[in-house]
């Protein structure tokens, strides 16, 4: 039997109504099988149910049913959790310590010796650029500093599997990029990697498979190239020809585009882009450009949420 | 075992608490104010001292186990710093026993500086120390112990305020809960019987631990009175915290 990194298996999740409410189907039927060292994008809209899937792991929420493998270990054996890290999303951290306080005390969560957890402390918050700032107050960071640190607190017990709730988010863009550099660099390390995300570019980037949840449900997942398939939807050319030369390319006119000298028109496959193109050429027209447009993540994400 | 970290997170946490420091300052100058209102009693100052200083210290550990005890659990979840707890290979009963030892050992201290400002004051009047104080101090530190663990108990299912009322009703539930015992002895044929006797025994009787009246007044003291006291406190204790850690294991960390 193959021993994933992380498996789900029919996961469940209700969350009980106030008084007078109806009960909230967060979950429903979760089937996940990520194996050891794919970097896996869970995606999804507002409310789909992604933080609740990752509270779940992370043995934070209690599933209404299912079940839940960490390396073969079943999570409700707390020891699953020692090879694992996690940054929840917009992090909330312990404003009276230091950055090394804080993360001395993560590595003690995790029996870590003394000189161990000061070798660690030293390499984490270097690779996190918080040299500057290790011994003041987390009361006084910033969000992305505060991200930052949560993502060195993640990386404490040197794990094989990341599970990080929006690590993206709350960053400025020098944040961001160097958010991204370390997840690509723990990609490079063959870890395991679980993350959410809005930014469906990131996710582009760094993931090797998707999951699309809407509505607690999981609504498609696949690599990124089963996903996007050749990706081509469109090829656009810019050209410019005589006026008379234009009735010879044989073009409806909703597929013309004209501003200035210029025209855009498009088609769907090669063979008939390299038709326009032979047809521009032998008229005396003037290519300026052919792009080919490729479908996007998120244009996957939309046709899969609105159906 | 992990719950030692939580414990000295907790402790480094609560001992820099301003409500804490404020409860304190306050408590340790009342106890020296009582010179004062020792000055007013004939010839009892030193009994009026030690009760009024005992009294105090009392007070004031059921103010910070309110205060505090409450907030303990309640801001971990509102401020959901408890995920960076709970995410790690840390069993939820460690977390919460953790946090609960933390705190005691704080209050230990707080107890400590009260009874070594009662001490102080003493020795101004007697020009000697009363050792016999401790015994009653011990007490009132398992007291407030178990108020905490109510704290704990009462927060986990209900909202702080909510909380706080319940904890308050069982402290004075607690040291009225002798009368019904002895209603029931006087009256052996009430209708009531069984529900005051319950009653009676599902609330601590706090009256196991005040030994104030015995220790000021110098009366005879049950044999193994402290012993006792601390047997019964610990194991009414034990009993609330694993019910807590019961509640808080099936808890959802939203």
């Amino acid at each position: 039997m193959t021993c994933f990194a992380i498996q789900t298996n029919r996961l469940r999740k209700v969350y009980q109504g106030e008084l007078g409410q109806k009960d909230y189907v967060g979950l429903e039927g979760l089937d996940l099988e990520i194996p050891a060292g794919e970097v896996f994008a869970f995606l999804g809209p507002n409310g789909a149910g992604k933080t609740t899937t990752i509270k779940v792991l992370m043995r934070l929420l209690r599933p209404s049913s299912g079940s839940v493998m960490i390396n073969g270990v079943s999570n409700t054996q707390h020891q699953s959790m020692e090879r694992v890290g996690y940054l929840s999303e917009q992090p909330n951290i312990y404003g009276y310590l230091t950055a090394r306080e804080f993360l001395d005390f993560i590595g003690k969560l995790f029996g870590l010796a003394p000189s161990v957890r000061r070798k660690r402390i030293d390499g984490l918050i270097g690779l996190v650029g918080l040299k500057d700032r290790d011994r003041t107050l987390i009361r006084g960071f910033s969000r992305g500093m505060t991200q930052r640190l949560g993502m060195a607190q993640a990386l404490m017990n040197e794990p094989d599997i990341l599970i990080l709730d929006e690590p993206l988010s709350n960053l400025d863009p020098v944040g961001r990029k160097d958010m991204r550099d370390i997840i690509l660099s723990l990609k490079a390390q063959k870890k395991t990697l679980f993350f959410s995300s809005h930014i469906l570019h990131d996710a582009e980037i760094v993931a090797d498979r998707v999951g699309i949840l809407d509505h607690g449900r999981l609504v498609q997942t696949g690599t990124m190239q089963e996903l996007m398939g050749s990706g081509l939807k469109t090829i656009e050319i810019i050209y410019s020809i005589p006026e008379a030369g234009e009735s010879v390319l044989g073009l409806s006119r909703e597929r013309i585009v004209r501003q200035g000298d210029r025209t855009l028109t498009w088609t769907e496959n090669m063979e008939s882009a390299q038709e326009i193109l032979g047809k521009l050429l032998k008229n005396g027209g003037k290519v300026f450009s052919v792009t080919p447009q490729r479908q996007s993540l998120e244009d996957l994400f939309i046709s899969r949420i609105r159906g | 075992m992990k719950w030692p970290a939580i414990a000295s997170l907790t402790y480094k946490e609560t001992i820099r608490n301003r409500i804490l420091i404020n409860i304190l300052l306050f408590a340790v100058a009342l106890i020296a104010l009582s010179l004062i209102i020792g000055d007013w009693s004939l010839g009892e100052q030193a009994k009026v001292i030690k009760d009024f200083g005992l009294s105090a210290m009392s007070l004031f550990g059921l103010l910070i186990a309110l205060f505090i005890g409450i907030r303990l659990m309640v801001q971990e979840l509102e401020q959901r710093t408890i995920y960076l707890v709970a995410s790690k290979p840390v069993r939820r009963w460690e977390i919460l026993f953790g946090k609960f030892a933390g705190l005691s050992l704080t209050l230990l201290l707080n107890v400590i500086l009260m009874l070594l400002a009662l001490w102080a004051v003493d020795w101004i009047i007697e020009k000697r120390i009363d050792f016999e104080l401790a015994a009653a101090v011990v007490l009132i530190y398992v007291e407030i112990l178990l108020i905490v663990a109510f704290a704990l108990f009462f927060s986990s299912l209900m909202s702080p305020t909510l909380a706080a009322v319940a904890t308050l009703a069982v402290f004075i539930a607690g040291h009225l809960s002798p009368i019904l015992r002895d209603y029931v002895q006087l009256h052996p044929g009430s209708g009531l019987k069984k529900l005051y006797l319950a009653i009676y025994y599902i609330i601590p009787n706090l009256e196991n631990l005040n030994l104030k009246m015995a220790v000021v007044e110098h009366l005879e003291r049950p044999p193994h009175a402290v012993g006792m006291g601390i047997l019964y406190g610990l194991l009414y204790l034990s009993f609330v915290l694993t019910a807590t850690c019961m509640i808080f294991e099936k808890k959802d960390l939203k």
